[in-house]
């Protein structure tokens, strides 16, 4: 690196809100986003015991459909007329909303955007649309052997707890969502309380403190109900889901780190070795470039609950599923057992923090990730620490890291497909 | 393999708006005060520095100093388009040994590199282009550069590691089409649309049959022919002087031989379309699929683009092209018959509880005959052949009364009011710039899009209409859940089309 790398954050606060902001006024382009906890757990419970599952999510699209004195088209050509991406998504423990615009755009993006928040309109015609447009999308997401994965792994993984449900419910939950029922999960969700919001591009601290009342003072006081703690990610499988398709999807996963814990870095370091992104890692290495056994394959640090659950996806073709399984059971044994090599840790290293500049390089995915760094409670300074932190992982502290991590009899496997070898 | 388009980098631009598409019947308000973009003069929209180096090599560059990073993207003039008879998927297969080496940087060892630095790197192939890109620490510039002008020279694709890369490509192409049964239809309803072997009718990833027969010497002789400096785009964004950057192109890229026998840009060999005869009814795939649980329609008109006019099937008024005036405005008659909430087909078909999705679809920066689609998930308790009526009534109302002033300036204005947010990425600029430079396609169509596309008027529009739907070759397409009730046996024909309308 040229320069060490340096990413000023500056802390802004009006009307009880706090917002991180990365200023850069290079391009007239300011993206917002700020985010709850909950999300689908917040399904309103029903007085007979049931769960409207999915009427969050429901309730996250229906908020840009309609609100204030503007219909549901009104309302997309608003912020279509100005090229507004304003949007609102909810998933397994959080909901969040998000917008970029151009910085002549923002007092517009600001006022839409509070509508959808305040005012949404669930008009009989909306409502009956979206459903519509949800249901088909939950059939769909069953047709191919990736999506069948997807929801066997949370189901097998958290069974009887709300994150293990389809984030939107199935077709016949969405089917059988009332209005007041999406209104509840969205009163519960949406609220001053528990808010969390970043900022990046070109917007001052004077401004967004301006904006920030302006955005969010018509939400009602209080937070989010609590969602019950996350159990452990339960061992099963593999689990079968028979799919008629020529390739197996394959997904494995195992509980991983607190994202306090200070073995943080040493973990990520760890896990690019032996499953991180590109050729780089030792499961792509033996997976794909060794055996041709699929077009790709990577693991990674997926943060629910405040800790990040180690989690993994390949496929490949029925007949190889046995013999991908077992490649991917001993990658992950052997970096249990020795742990990652100097040279590769000193690889591993560079990457993560010579590409941390590349991830800050455009002003939505700044905001998501200021937005990530305050949802695990991390300090501003963290980003900017980052590389120093990462360049203290010894050799030795990468291997007791992966020794205590990685726990390849503890793999939970879903494969969905028509598999042989398991 | 995505096709990173001026219409795919605005679409994820505005993806919010995009995904919220749909809307009710209360009239479209009129358009406020002109939008940051109108406002604007015509200014080019990244002010790229254009040149060419003595072995022909374009060279287009971005300056930016938002970050220390830098992007490379070489583009080749050539994509699955140029596929060689009986073997498609050779430039796709190509792109994957390109990894493979070269004669300074050995197997595997290029992105290994590039990641070391901190960098991320791969490479796509589309149907018009293959591109190799790198992001990167300012500094490390030349270093990809040197390895990417190094496998333009000379790649080694050793012998012993094609066939585990052949068995990549094949998991690639189960990952994203035999095991996906809505990517198998859209290939075979290519394939009816344009014909099975046409340079438009075959996947981009290959035929597996085909796939399975590539030869090394099938990838060294696409590599020679068509990796020729002289048929490559070299763009570059990011936060480096343009001295310094030029000092590093010569110096690495102004080393690879001219080849005199190689491709260059703007001329490609593509086939024009295989017409059917005049009174032959268009071409229609039915298929039902056990792994479908929604049904999907859609109808697709072959169209002239910016680089290429069209034949038609029958004898027309005027000749039997259709030409490349028509591009521009039907990117606006896309917007205005299927762009989303508000939208002809949306209220028509949407609004009205028919189907759950519906829109159109149309390209005009792609290299040869485009295509203009319409599409429509129905929901479950809609016959097809009443979509299918609804469908082409609203077609039928564009060509008899013409499409409105104020749809299309509420049309354009949509579709130009996020121009100046692909400043907000470092890789759109080299990416739009590489992409239609090697595509044949001038500098200006992307400096200078918002303007083309404001200059479009409603007459233009409506005659883009009549030309396409009125003589251009069609086809249609249902996939459809197993046991559903069977379509109709034709599409239904349009007013237009029966009437002979002149265009």
């Amino acid at each position: 690196m040229s320069a060490p790398f340096r990413f000023p954050i500056q802390v802004v606060e009006a009307g009880g809100i706090s917002a991180w902001l990365f200023e850069d006024h290079s391009v007239p382009v300011v993206s917002l986003a700020w985010g709850w906890p909950g999300g689908s757990p917040l399904d309103p419970p029903l007085a007979d015991g049931r769960v409207a599952v999915g009427a969050t999510r429901l309730g996250a699209a229906l908020l840009t459909e309609g609100a204030g004195d503007l219909g549901a088209t009104a309302f997309a050509d608003a912020l279509r007329d100005e090229a507004i991406a304003l949007s609102f998504s909810c998933d397994r423990d959080g909901f969040d909303g998000s917008f970029r615009a151009l910085s002549p755009a923002l007092p517009e993006a600001v006022r839409l955007a509070r509508l959808a928040m305040t005012a949404p309109r669930f008009d009989a015609e909306a409502v009956a649309r979206v459903r519509a447009r949800a249901m088909a999308g939950a059939r769909q997401s069953l047709e191919t052997p990736s999506g069948q994965a997807a929801r066997a792994f949370w189901a097998e993984g958290f069974p009887g707890h709300p994150a293990g449900r389809p984030v939107g419910g199935t077709a016949e939950d969405i089917a059988a969502l009332s209005v007041d029922q999406i209104r509840e999960a969205l009163s519960r969700q949406v609220r001053r309380g528990g808010l969390l919001v970043a900022a990046a591009g070109a917007i001052d601290a004077r401004a967004l403190a301006a904006l920030l009342p302006a955005l969010f003072d018509g939400l009602p006081a209080g937070a989010p109900p609590e969602t019950p703690p996350l159990p452990p990610l339960r061992r099963f499988g593999p689990e079968v889901i028979q799919v008629p398709a020529p390739q197996s999807t394959v997904i494995f996963g195992q509980e991983g780190i607190a994202v306090d814990d200070p073995d943080w870095e040493a973990a990520q370091v760890v896990m690019r070795v032996l499953a991180g992104g590109g050729f780089a890692s030792r499961l792509m290495q033996a997976v794909r470039v060794q055996r041709g056994l699929a077009y790709g394959i990577g693991a990674g640090m997926q943060v629910l609950y405040g800790r990040a659950l180690l989690v993994g996806q390949v496929a490949t073709a029925n007949p190889r599923v046995g013999e991908t399984l077992s490649v991917t059971r001993e990658e992950w044994a052997r970096m249990a057992k020795e742990g990652p090599n100097a040279d590769e840790l000193a690889d591993a290293v560079a990457y993560l923090t010579g590409s941390l500049p590349l991830q800050l390089a455009e002003t939505r995915p700044i905001a998501a990730t200021l937005l990530a760094q305050r949802r695990n409670g991390r300090d501003p300074e963290w980003l900017s620490g980052r590389s120093a932190r990462l360049e203290a992982v010894t050799l030795d502290k990468a291997r007791a890291v992966a020794a205590r991590l990685l726990k390849p009899d503890a793999l939970s496997v879903v494969v969905a497909g028509q598999p042989e070898g398991i | 393999m995505p096709r990173l388009t001026r219409r795919e980098t605005l679409r994820t631009a505005t993806l919010g708006a995009a995904a919220a598409a749909t809307g009710l019947p209360n009239g479209a308000a009129e358009p406020r005060a002109a939008s940051a973009a109108e406002a604007m003069p015509d200014q080019p929209l990244f002010g790229a520095q254009l040149w060419q180096l003595p072995n022909g090599l374009r060279v287009a560059f971005v300056e930016s100093r938002r970050a220390p990073v830098v992007a490379q993207y070489l583009f080749y003039g050539a994509g699955a388009g140029e596929d060689p008879p009986g073997r498609s998927g050779t430039a796709h297969f190509l792109e994957h040994m390109m990894f493979k080496g070269s004669r300074r940087v050995a197997t595997g060892a290029f992105s290994l590199a590039v990641a070391r630095e901190g960098g991320n790197d791969n490479a796509f192939t589309s149907r018009d282009v293959t591109a190799y890109h790198q992001h990167v620490e300012a500094s490390r510039l030349q270093l990809v550069a040197s390895m990417e002008a190094d496998r333009m020279a000379a790649p080694l694709i050793p012998p012993e590691t094609v066939e585990p890369e052949r068995l990549v490509v094949l998991e690639e192409r189960r990952l994203r089409t035999d095991s996906n049964p809505r990517a198998r239809f859209r290939e075979a309803f290519d394939a009816a649309l344009w014909g099975p072997q046409h340079w438009h009718g075959r996947p981009v990833i290959g035929w597996e049959d085909e796939i399975r027969a590539i030869t090394r010497d099938d990838l060294l002789a696409f590599h020679a022919r068509w990796y020729a400096p002289a048929n490559a785009v070299l763009a570059i964004a990011g936060d480096v002087r343009e001295g310094e950057l030029r000092r590093i192109v010569e110096a690495e890229y102004g080393a690879v031989p001219a080849r005199p026998e190689g491709a260059s840009l703007g001329r490609r060999d593509r086939a024009a379309p295989v017409l059917r005869p005049a009174d032959a009814p268009p071409a229609r795939l039915v298929r039902h699929d056990p792994g479908v649980r929604e049904a999907a329609h859609i109808r697709s008109w072959m169209a002239p683009s910016l680089t290429a006019t069209l034949p038609t099937p029958g004898p027309m008024p005027g000749g039997g092209t259709l030409g490349s005036e028509h591009a521009y405005p039907l990117e606006v008659l896309a917007k205005v018959l299927g762009g989303g909430q508000g939208s002809r087909l949306h209220r028509a078909l949407v609004e009205t509880g028919l189907v759950v999705a519906a829109g159109a679809s149309y390209d005009s920066d792609v290299v040869g005959a485009g295509e203009f689609g319409l599409y429509a998930t129905p929901q479950r308790d809609t016959p097809p052949a009443r979509l299918e009526q609804e469908m082409a009534a609203t077609v039928d109302r564009v060509l008899q009364d013409g499409v409105t002033e104020a749809e299309v300036a509420r049309g354009i204005r949509q579709l130009t009011a996020g121009a100046l947010l692909a400043l907000d990425s470092l890789g759109a600029a080299p990416r739009m710039i590489g992409d239609a430079l090697a595509s044949g396609l001038p500098i200006e169509a992307v400096e200078h899009w918002p303007a083309r596309l404001r200059a479009v008027t409603a007459g233009q529009v409506t005659a883009a209409a009549r030309a396409v739907f009125g003589h251009a070759q069609d086809a249609s397409g249902w996939l459809l859940p197993e046991g559903a009730a069977a379509p109709p046996e034709r599409a239904p024909g349009l007013a237009a089309a029966r009437a002979g309308q002149p265009i």
